[in-house]
């Protein structure tokens, strides 16, 4: 008996021991079916779930290039801000936050109060501010309440240099100017980086990691002089307040490089806020006055006046139908090209031309009749070259299309005679029935000044890239006039400021020519209105030209309604300061 | 008479060499040597895996810092540009009585006469 109990215990014991084998067996076999499943089976639908997991990949936004003036002197550059931002379900007291924050970050506290109560998970509070601010508003422990590293675009000349360089939005896209322009050249080549990140969000060391770099943008290096910038744009606005006028627009080129030194206008904007600082414009009434973005001098066009006279004397001349000193006959102060045109109180009737002053009919040689800004004059002039070759001369010196300046949304002009128009050659002899901008006038003057070379305005020099390569622009030129026809109009355009309208033009010590040009706004009905146009434009020393500098002043108050008045101060005080700033000797007969 | 006893001549067959522990260096067993291998090479890997993880934490704490300079240096360089700025100076040197030259004066060096030659704004008929 006692046998059989021993016999049955070693049989239940290795029957234990058989089961235990076998759920261990058992147990391994799972084990390893588990690890075939994951190791093998969904091994790389796992591996993909997991890296998907640990696995970032972020877009490096490249740095935005600089814009420097010819000096090196920074016009435009990008620096970091931090944006504060909020998640509305973690802030606790909404109405504390609001007032607490908006009064640091000078935003409406309602504004603030509505966007901490809406449903939205992320709200930002104020984009770009700076460092400092952002670090205060964080140090009161708000429960919700973040920022986040942001680039924020500085203008450190602020409104003297904004309408060269333009601006750009919030997130950085350029928007005017060669911030516009030159967006592509500027913003660079986005880079990537794609690495794994623990939970904490750490980058993992030994993980997977591949960087792409971003290119930085290229730095562009202008042709504007800052200090002669803040000088055009200082004149201007003294300009504007002294002649009661709706704006001014001033450019200064290089005679020789055709670079612009200076190009800007008042009333201009601030472009780090991006709005304009005439205080009195009613946005709501007024948007276009209250965003003084657009620059007129590539942009605009206007009927030039009696600043178109050089084109049409200067082609005369080349021509040879006359001389400087040619006698014209019987100049009238009135010429009528239509019959009973001056005597029609139509104003749809065109033909009747007057000069600006009443005059005795006279005889006028060809120097006296630029000097003193003869319509009737000119338009004699103007008929022996006839209408053909007038506009000829009018395209060759770039009037009525691009120039090709590196500025954006450049004015075409207009030049175009309607048929049948058996008057428009004679408008546009002295200046109307076509348009021009500021720059295509003074880039026509600059080819007289560079013995009858014209040559493409432009704004950025050369671009340099990270490596520190630089390329220089290229431009165009072409020779429009001789030489001698050249230097025939300068002398003419020196006796205009020695002795005829633009005498307010002259810069001590140096001898200056240039144009007067006083023409007649059109209204919105078509016809011509009281208002005027006033412009100059010259150059200097009018024997070996440096500078060209055009003015042009909107509407100003009828006693300072000519060129002479309200636009030739302005240039003798660009000019002066232009001339000294490139080292130009004096002539001493200013 | 003395005697001695027989002596017994040994079986010379039945004489054996009865293996002995011989007397030499102890040595390392092969497994040891594996063993020892393994541990040295997990701990070297150990060893080389934080020191590559330490150099990646430097490396990044060394690219913040670079980062946190640069942004100092365009700081500065906004402070310098801001500085410099014309519209700045202006007033202020208007404020401190400094005013623009009303006349220009150069001296113009003739390296043909001996003296030199002053060409002044203002006079007629001195230009070189």
């Amino acid at each position: 008996m006692a046998a059989t109990k021993a016999a049955r215990k070693v049989n239940r014991s290795k029957l234990r021991i058989a089961l235990i084998g076998l759920l261990v067996v058992a147990a391994w076999l799972g084990m390893a079916y588990r690890l075939v499943q994951i190791q093998v089976v969904q091994a790389a639908e796992l591996a993909e779930q997991g890296l998907s997991q640990r696995f970032v990949s972020r877009d490096l936004a490249p740095q935005r290039g600089k814009i420097f003036d010819r000096n090196g002197e920074l016009l435009a550059l990008t620096v970091e801000s931090q944006s504060l931002y909020a998640v509305p379900g973690q802030v606790e007291e909404p109405v504390w936050v609001a007032q607490q924050i908006g009064g640091l970050l000078d935003v409406d506290a309602d504004t603030l109060l509505d966007r901490l109560n809406s449903d939205q998970k992320f709200v930002y509070l104020k984009r770009q501010v700076d460092g400092v601010l952002a670090e205060e508003i964080l140090s009161l422990g708000v429960r919700g309440v973040y920022s986040l590293p942001e680039p924020k675009r500085i203008y450190p000349a602020g409104i003297v240099a904004s309408h060269v360089a333009g601006f750009v939005d919030i997130d950085g896209v350029g928007q005017e100017g060669l911030e516009l322009i030159y967006d592509q050249d500027l913003t660079g080549i986005p880079g990537k980086a794609e690495f794994e990140r623990s939970l904490s969000g750490e980058v993992i060391p030994q993980g997977y990691t591949r960087i792409v770099p971003a290119v930085p943008g290229v730095d562009l290096n202008t042709t504007i002089d800052l200090p002669l910038q803040y000088q055009a744009q200082q004149s201007c606005v003294d300009a504007v307040e002294r002649t009661g006028s709706a704006s001014c627009w001033v450019v200064a080129l290089h005679v020789e490089t055709g670079e612009i030194l200076a190009m800007t206008g008042a009333p201009g904007f601030d472009p780090d806020l991006r709005q304009t600082v005439d205080v009195d414009c009613d946005a709501a009434e007024d948007p276009p006055a209250c965003r003084a973005f657009s620059n007129f001098v590539v942009r605009g066009i206007l009927e030039p006046g009696s600043t178109q006279k050089l084109i049409t004397v200067a082609a005369a001349l080349e021509e040879g139908e006359v001389g400087i000193g040619t006698t014209i006959p019987q100049v009238a102060d009135e010429l009528e090209l239509l019959e009973d045109a001056c005597r029609s109180s139509d104003d749809e009737v065109h033909g009747c031309y007057r000069d600006f002053n009443e005059h005795e009919t006279q005889d006028m040689t060809v120097a006296q009749i630029f000097t003193q800004s003869s319509n009737i004059g000119t338009i004699k002039v103007a008929e022996r070259i006839g209408q053909d070759r007038l506009v000829e001369y009018i395209e060759a010196f770039g009037l009525g299309s691009r120039t090709g300046v590196d500025y954006s949304a450049e004015a075409e002009g207009i030049l175009r005679f309607d048929a049948g128009c058996e008057t428009c050659w004679a408008s546009a002899a002295i200046g109307y029935s076509v348009a021009v901008s500021p720059l295509q006038m003074a880039a026509a003057y600059a080819a007289i000044g560079n013995d009858g070379v014209w040559t493409t305005p432009h704004i950025v020099a050369s671009t340099t890239d990270v490596d520190g390569d630089t390329e220089v622009a290229g431009f165009e030129t072409r020779k429009v006039v001789s030489e001698t026809t050249a230097q025939l109009m300068r002398e003419l355009l020196a006796s205009v400021v020695e002795s005829g309208t633009g005498q307010g033009a002259s810069v001590p010590g140096y001898r200056v020519g240039g144009k007067t040009g006083t023409a007649n706004k059109l209204g919105e009905d078509g016809r011509y209105t009281d208002e005027t146009r006033a412009s100059f434009v010259g150059m200097a020393p009018i024997d070996d030209p440096q500078v060209v500098v055009a003015v042009v002043i909107d509407s100003p108050d009828r006693r300072f309604r000519t060129g002479g008045l309200a636009a030739a101060p302005v240039f003798s005080e660009v000019m002066e300061q232009a001339l000294h700033r490139l080292g130009a000797t004096p002539d001493g007969r200013g | 008479m003395s005697v001695r006893p027989l002596r017994q001549v040994p079986d010379r067959n039945r004489l054996r060499v009865l293996p002995g522990k011989r007397l030499r260096k102890p040595t390392i067993a092969p497994w040891m040597i594996m063993a020892m291998i393994g541990v040295v090479a997990f701990l070297g890997l150990g060893f080389a895996r934080t020191s590559l993880d330490r150099s990646a934490f430097e490396l990044a704490e060394l690219d913040k810092a670079i980062n946190e300079q640069i942004a100092i240096n365009r700081a500065l360089e906004l402070e310098i540009a801001r500085l410099e700025n014309p519209a700045r100076i202006a007033p202020l040197a208007e404020e401190m009585g400094l005013v623009a030259p009303e006349t220009t004066n150069q001296l113009l060096v003739d390296l043909e006469p001996t003296s030199p030659v002053v060409a002044d704004a203002g006079t007629e008929g001195q230009n070189q």
